[in-house]
């Protein structure tokens, strides 16, 4: 009765551990951008949009990963985001976000000045800015924005934010210095950090999904995955090289790599 | 009548001719080489702080060489040192800088070198020097072979060992250690400035002990 009892436990332990534990996320292709060296990636009915950064151009790819054409005359542009019809683009080099849709190229109307915008995330008709050189996060729309942070190093302050994403009624920042991931409400209240025990070096581009949040740490070539408590769940780092960005697109991660020129697709197993 | 108009003609065309000359061979071309431009973010944040400076035109940065170029009026007669200062300042490192003037002299930097004689000992050592990224890199390996009596100096971003060599006659490591230090990096036997620390770029800011 006592082995029966034991050998119960035990299996009831794996089986919880079981449906507990994430499953893994494990590489399956990788596209080739030739000389595109992307820093900002979307995507918008099963086609890839990326942000060159180097090259001053967003490069327009079908599923397959061929390019279909590349719209110049950008300057600096960083991460971008999507309402499924236009690219919101944050153009580093001419503090402004630009909207892009079909060939025309618009200012996207803001109430404050941006300097260096480094990352954008629309959801649901709100929008948050990751303002670099202000070090501090906009988040709003149209003419209701508010504005939260300032430079430095204390839960709710910044060091050069690169990339945000709006999930749930929650901004998550990429705080790219400070080597961390912040969290808040949508009034910019200060909820959470985490990625400090990691030791990031460059948090540069961030990604929340229903259950997981994925940083980019660009100096040490990982991905880093956590719950949305901040729990470490994986670290991917096999063949990575730079990478600036990372999506999520029908259960597929997209990991968008800087000096690999390259795109990385992951599926869990 | 006909020749009139020739003349005028010839007399425009000429004196447009050298107003573009004049126009063009006002400024002075410079070109920089960078290294460790590693990180997007902070390299943009390079041209976007040149294109800020008044007189500034033309700013290029060439990502995969680390080749930086602009232009500048020459009346100003921007030096090689002042450019050196503005890239120190946006964080980075010259390892090169030409300057290429409107009259068409070419001023070049030259690296200091040291030479070894008959009475020289030469010592290597391997220090701890705190970093984090390519622009780190730069900044400590000018820095050590700008010391006088250095010979050559490699960094190791992963384990942040600096390995020198140097002539004995002429530096020792803790010479070598404090200027590494004055430029915000620190090492085993010296600790740079805060002020001078807090004025590296983002991706500079490695972890303090």
């Amino acid at each position: 009765m006592k082995i029966a009892t034991f050998s119960m436990v035990i299996s009831m332990s794996f089986l919880i551990g079981c449906s507990l534990s994430p499953q893994e996320w494990a590489h399956q292709r990788t596209i080739d951008l030739g000389s595109t060296t992307p820093i900002g990636l979307t995507v918008v009915d099963q086609h890839f949009w990326v942000a060159d950064g180097d090259n001053n151009q967003l490069v327009h790819l079908d599923k397959e990963g061929k390019i279909l054409f590349k719209e110049e005359g950008f300057e600096r542009p960083m991460h971008i985001t999507t309402d499924g019809k236009s690219i919101f683009i944050p153009e580093y080099g001419k503090d402004q976000v630009t909207i892009f849709q079909g060939k025309d190229k618009v200012k996207m109307l803001l109430t404050d000045s941006l300097d260096a915008p480094a990352g954008i995330h629309y959801n649901d008709g709100f929008f948050a800015i990751a303002d670099f050189y202000n070090h501090r996060i906009l988040y709003g729309k149209e003419d209701q924005w508010i504005r939260f942070g300032q430079e430095g190093k204390e839960n709710g302050e910044f060091y050069y934010p690169t990339d945000v994403h709006i999930f749930d009624n929650q901004i998550y920042v990429a705080d790219a210095y400070n080597n961390r991931i912040q969290m808040f409400d949508v009034e910019g209240n200060f909820l959470l950090t985490f990625g400090a025990e990691e030791k990031i070096k460059a948090a540069t581009g961030i990604f929340v999904s229903n259950t997981q949040v994925f940083i980019t740490d660009f100096e040490n070539n990982r991905v880093l995955i956590y719950s949305h408590e901040g729990l470490l769940e994986q670290i991917i780092d096999r063949d990575l090289n730079s990478p600036t960005d990372v999506f999520l697109h029908e259960e597929i991660l997209i990991v968008a790599n800087y000096k690999g020129k390259n795109l990385m697709f992951y599926e869990q197993e | 009548m006909k020749h009139l108009i020739i003349i005028i003609v010839a007399i425009f065309f000429t004196t447009a001719d050298t107003n573009q000359l004049f126009a063009q061979s006002s400024k002075d071309q410079i070109e920089v080489q960078v290294d460790g431009l590693g990180c997007p973010f902070c390299a943009y944040g390079l041209e976007k702080k040149f294109k800020e400076f008044k007189g500034i035109k033309d700013v290029e940065i060439e990502m995969e060489t680390g080749v930086f170029t602009f232009t500048y009026p020459s009346d100003k007669a921007i030096t090689i040192d002042q450019i050196e200062k503005k890239v120190d300042d946006a964080g980075y490192t010259a390892v090169t800088t030409m300057i290429e003037r409107s009259s068409g002299e070419v001023e070049k930097n030259e690296q200091q070198k040291t030479e070894v004689t008959e009475d020289s000992e030469v010592i290597e050592e391997n220090i701890f020097v705190a970093g984090n990224c390519g622009m780190c890199e730069a900044r400590i390996v000018k820095s050590a072979m700008g010391t006088e009596g250095v010979l050559s100096a490699e960094w190791d971003k992963e384990t942040q060992n600096l390995k020198i060599s140097f002539d004995s006659a002429q530096t020792d490591v803790s010479t070598i250690s404090e200027n590494i230090a004055l430029v915000g990096h620190d090492t085993q036997l010296t600790k740079s400035d805060s002020t001078v620390y807090g004025a590296l770029p983002g991706c500079c800011q490695y972890e303090r002990k």
